[in-house]
């Protein structure tokens, strides 16, 4: 057996909060990481992933234990350079470990560290940026890229140094689809070239691509193993706020239904293979590609009348009459029903974020119009407050914006504004708190850097709602989360539009998510609606999906592999729980 | 109709890319004759010199491949403070500027003497030439070669002050400097964010008028995240730096080379004889 590069022996680690008592994070962690080896590190939010992984490169050292990176002990500071060119880290936020204005210069700034001739550092830099396919944009600033393409830079950055090992810290967790499959790419080129990868990632489909899962909780090691071995234990998982992959959540099912039907499957190939090998033959032959995923209706043009949204052939250019002006929005029409829910899905760049900015008058119509309730937008007398409280606009990551030191009183900005009274603002306020699940007692006096990543989320959303709008704007309300908040945050939201009859517009990159809890879709790219229609319709035509750079849901995908082998499996199945009575239904039927 | 957009008329510290003959060349000479013409437009008070500095202005303009409307835009938001300059020089001056000045109007204590006329025309036009050329600059510098020529400039003074403070000066400044600029859009698009965010929950940004109160006490809940959100990001890029194996400047080689043809240094020349021609030629007004 080969020597471990990495090697963690009961380590533990606290932080010490002022005037509190000390947290342990780690609580006598032991691992290994073998050379060329593709470890994946989950567990839920606070159960000090990060913690652990700043142990492998010396950024921090174990209050006890050791941790040994190719022998050298890291509480050696004599040690500590050698380590750092070892073991690579990137970490979640591209934008924050970019350190240069010039992308080659980026990636030379580790390697400069290193007193190479002049060369070397040029091939180590070349070299880095073709592994992840970043060459041709060397010369370009990074705050231009998009952050998928600044998070392979990072990565190049560390590869430049020719690490045996690299740190990947929630590396994806902030990119859309298309950003976290290029970063998937990188991985796999990295691994060829024989690089160690740990990464962490709240992604169970990613930690199913790795060799090794390490499941962490509390500060612990809860469950170590093959993938198929680790998301076997569903119950566990489930137990610690952690999911499966939706393909091995898919065959859970399936063996509930029928004995014998194998778990811990992670691929949809293999779970084709074994439905298809347990249901015999099919009645019929394999179907042609337009039986399978029935192309997407065209996009519907007519208003209702009683819309409360209205946007009509409505353009934007950013930095207008300027030399770096560029077009957002090119002729986006779409409207918004009362009590339903809309979703928005596109690329990056393809104009969600501007589109949204119009719903409450943040931006103000030039070219095309924008009726919200039986305003126009574009006359310059709207009382733009007015709009602002009807419609409640939650911006991503809103828990960046909390700026009252206390969750109450963060909660209470908006309805401030409005000048209620002090009864009506602690009435409001309790609702709100309330609404999203949050107890008014419980959490109006608590600190917000006391609150755990879900319940910051939701007191940011609580921050929106006490305005009591009539139609909610959601930019990616779940991304970043753990599985376990990320369910419990989706099943809030259904149940209060549900309560409250609210209007929720929902824009997302989780297909998943959109696929779950939209009544219809719009599908945008490069500013234009290229398709809308109820979400069944859309989400069934997934080549189209997946050319405009969308990943389809996988039960959707995985009902429609099966369909296009001829067996009776309808195209249009959005989600897991259906698509597990489905293909229960045939294999029962077939044995 | 954007009361949000911040970047759009500032042209200072913008970089727009023609590929043009001022744009490929090496930094330090493009820093030299910058300092030069700067030189020469602060020396020069005649009505005749500054017209040709202003047509000197165009011809960089020219050189550069700016379009001449996106320059001249960025006077613009200028165009205040020359005003107030003017007013302010128009009262004050009187006949303390040249008491042997004719005087072409007076009314009260106000008088305006030929001089201050010239004074006011001469600090008007300073201001212009001054905005464009440094416009053009920006417009034709990458921070990145900026920063590495400021660094290379500064490397003698280091030598010199080397055994006193025993920091590497230049480096040190010119990673500053460069980690500055580095984060100012960000810090722009957060701010964005923040008022954003903030008016979609009922705060009063934008809007007509000036409430100049009302208006200082709503940038308190933008500052508070606004620095906590800079703190953060610094302490990030301190990890990330640390994990790359920074330790601060020794035995560091530097990636860039600037590309520097002994051609590029006729511009900082001619520059020089711009600078001496404007100093010596006796214009008649």
């Amino acid at each position: 057996m080969t020597e471990p590069l990495i090697v963690c022996d009961s380590i533990e680690f606290s932080y010490q909060a002022p005037s509190q008592e000390a947290i342990r994070v780690l609580r006598g962690v032991s691992l290994s990481v073998s050379p060329g080896e593709h470890v994946a590190i989950i567990g839920p939010n606070g159960s000090g992933k990060s913690t652990l992984a700043r142990h492998l490169n010396a950024l921090l050292r174990p209050q006890a234990g050791v941790v040994r990176v190719q022998g050298m002990d890291t509480r050696d500071p004599a040690h500590t350079r050698a380590i750092r060119e070892t073991v690579g880290m990137v970490f979640q936020r591209p934008d924050s470990q970019i350190v240069a204005t010039i992308v080659e210069e980026d990636v030379a700034f580790g390697p400069e560290n290193l007193g190479l001739s002049r060369e070397e550092l040029r091939d180590r830099v070349r070299e880095a940026l073709e592994t992840v396919g970043m060459w041709a944009a060397r010369a370009r600033p990074p705050h231009l890229l998009s952050a998928g393409q600044q998070q392979r830079v990072a990565i190049a950055g560390v590869l430049a140094m020719r690490p045996a090992c690299v740190v990947l810290d929630e590396a994806t967790s902030l990119l859309d689809p298309q950003g976290r499959a290029e970063i998937g790419r990188v991985v796999a080129e990295m691994r060829r070239r024989g690089t160690a990868i740990v990464s962490i990632t709240h992604r169970m489909s990613e930690a199913a691509a790795a060799d090794r899962i390490i499941v962490l909780d509390a500060g612990t090691v809860r469950i170590e193993g093959t993938p198929r071995e680790v998301f076997a234990r569903a119950d566990l998982l489930h137990e610690i706020g952690l999911d499966l992959p939706p393909v091995t959540s898919l065959a859970l099912r399936l063996r509930r239904q029928i004995p014998g039907f194998p778990a811990g499957l992670l691929t949809i190939d293999e779970l084709v293979e074994a439905v298809s090998s347990r249901a015999g033959p099919p009645a019929t032959g394999p179907r042609r590609p337009g039986e399978a995923s029935p192309p997407i209706p065209p996009a519907e043009r007519a208003f209702t009348d009683d819309a409360v949204i209205r946007v009509e052939d409505l353009w934007h250019t950013y930095m207008s009459g300027t030399p770096f002006a560029q077009v957002a929005l090119r002729g986006v029409t779409l409207d918004v029903r009362p009590g339903e829910i809309v979703g928005i899905i596109g690329q990056t760049g393809s104009g969600k974020s501007t589109l949204i900015q119009y719903m409450n008058g943040l931006l103000r119509p030039l070219k095309g119009r924008v009726v919200v309730g039986d305003v126009d937008l574009g006359r310059r007398d709207v009382d733009v407050q007015m709009i602002r409280q009807m419609v409640g606009v939650a911006f991503q990551d809103p828990e960046d914006q909390i700026f009252e030191p206390l969750v109450g009183d963060d909660v209470a900005y908006g309805p401030r504004q409005l000048g209620l009274s002090l009864e009506e603002l602690r009435a409001r306020v309790r609702w709100a708190m309330e609404a999203v699940g949050l107890s008014f007692d419980g959490f109006k006096d608590r600190y917000a850097f006391t609150l755990s990543g879900g319940e910051l989320r939701k007191a940011a959303l609580a921050g929106v709602l006490a305005l009591r709008p009539r139609v909610l704007v959601l930019d990616e309300p779940t991304s970043g989360l753990d599985p376990g908040s990320r369910a419990d945050l989706r099943e809030r939201i259904r149940d209060l539009q549900a309560r409250e009859g609210l209007t929720l517009v929902l824009v997302s990159h989780d297909m998943d998510e959109v696929a779950r809890l939209s009544d219809r879709v719009s599908v945008l790219d490069e500013g234009r609606v290229v398709t809308s229609g109820a979400a069944r319709a859309v989400f069934a035509d997934t080549p189209r999906l997946a050319a405009l750079g969308l990943a389809p849901p996988e039960a959707t995908l995985a009902c429609q592999r099966l369909r296009s082998r001829g067996y009776p499996v309808p195209p249009d199945v959005l989600t897991i729980e259906e698509a597990g009575d489905i293909l229960g239904a045939l294999l029962r039927q077939a044995s | 109709m954007n009361e949000f957009e911040f970047l759009r008329n500032i042209t200072i510290g913008q970089y727009l890319p023609t590929g043009s003959y001022l744009h490929r060349m090496d930094p330090r000479a493009k820093i030299t004759a910058a300092v030069l013409v700067v030189a020469a437009m602060t020396f020069t008070p005649t009505y005749l010199g500054n017209a040709c500095l202003l047509v000197t202005c165009l011809v960089i303009i020219a050189l550069g491949r700016i379009p001449f409307g996106y320059a001249l835009g960025g006077l613009v938001p200028a165009i205040p403070f020359v005003a107030v300059l003017a007013v302010l020089q128009l009262l004050f001056f009187g006949r303390a500027l040249d008491p042997t000045s004719p005087v072409l109007f007076q009314w009260g204590w106000i008088v305006v003497t030929v001089a201050v006329v010239r004074l006011v025309m001469v600090s008007a036009a300073r201001f212009v030439e001054l905005v464009l050329v440094t416009s053009v600059f920006t417009l034709s510098t990458r921070t990145t070669e900026l920063t590495h020529a400021i660094e290379d400039l500064l490397r003698p003074i280091e030598r010199l002050l080397r055994p006193v403070w025993r920091v590497r000066l230049a480096h040190e400044l010119a990673l500053v400097v460069t980690i500055a600029i580095r984060f100012v859009p960000t810090l722009f698009l957060e701010a964005e964010r923040l008022m954003k965010a903030q008016a979609s929950r009922g705060g009063r940004w934008g809007g007509r008028g000036w409430r100049l109160v009302a208006r200082t006490r709503q940038m308190l809940p933008l500052l508070v995240p606004l620095f906590t959100f800079a703190l953060r990001r610094g302490e990030e890029l301190i990890v990330a730096m640390e994990a790359r194996a920074y330790t601060g400047g020794a035995g560091r080689i530097t990636y860039a080379v600037l590309p520097g043809t002994a051609a590029d240094w006729l511009a900082p020349v001619a520059a020089l004889l711009f600078l001496g021609v404007m100093l010596r030629t006796p214009f008649p007004f």
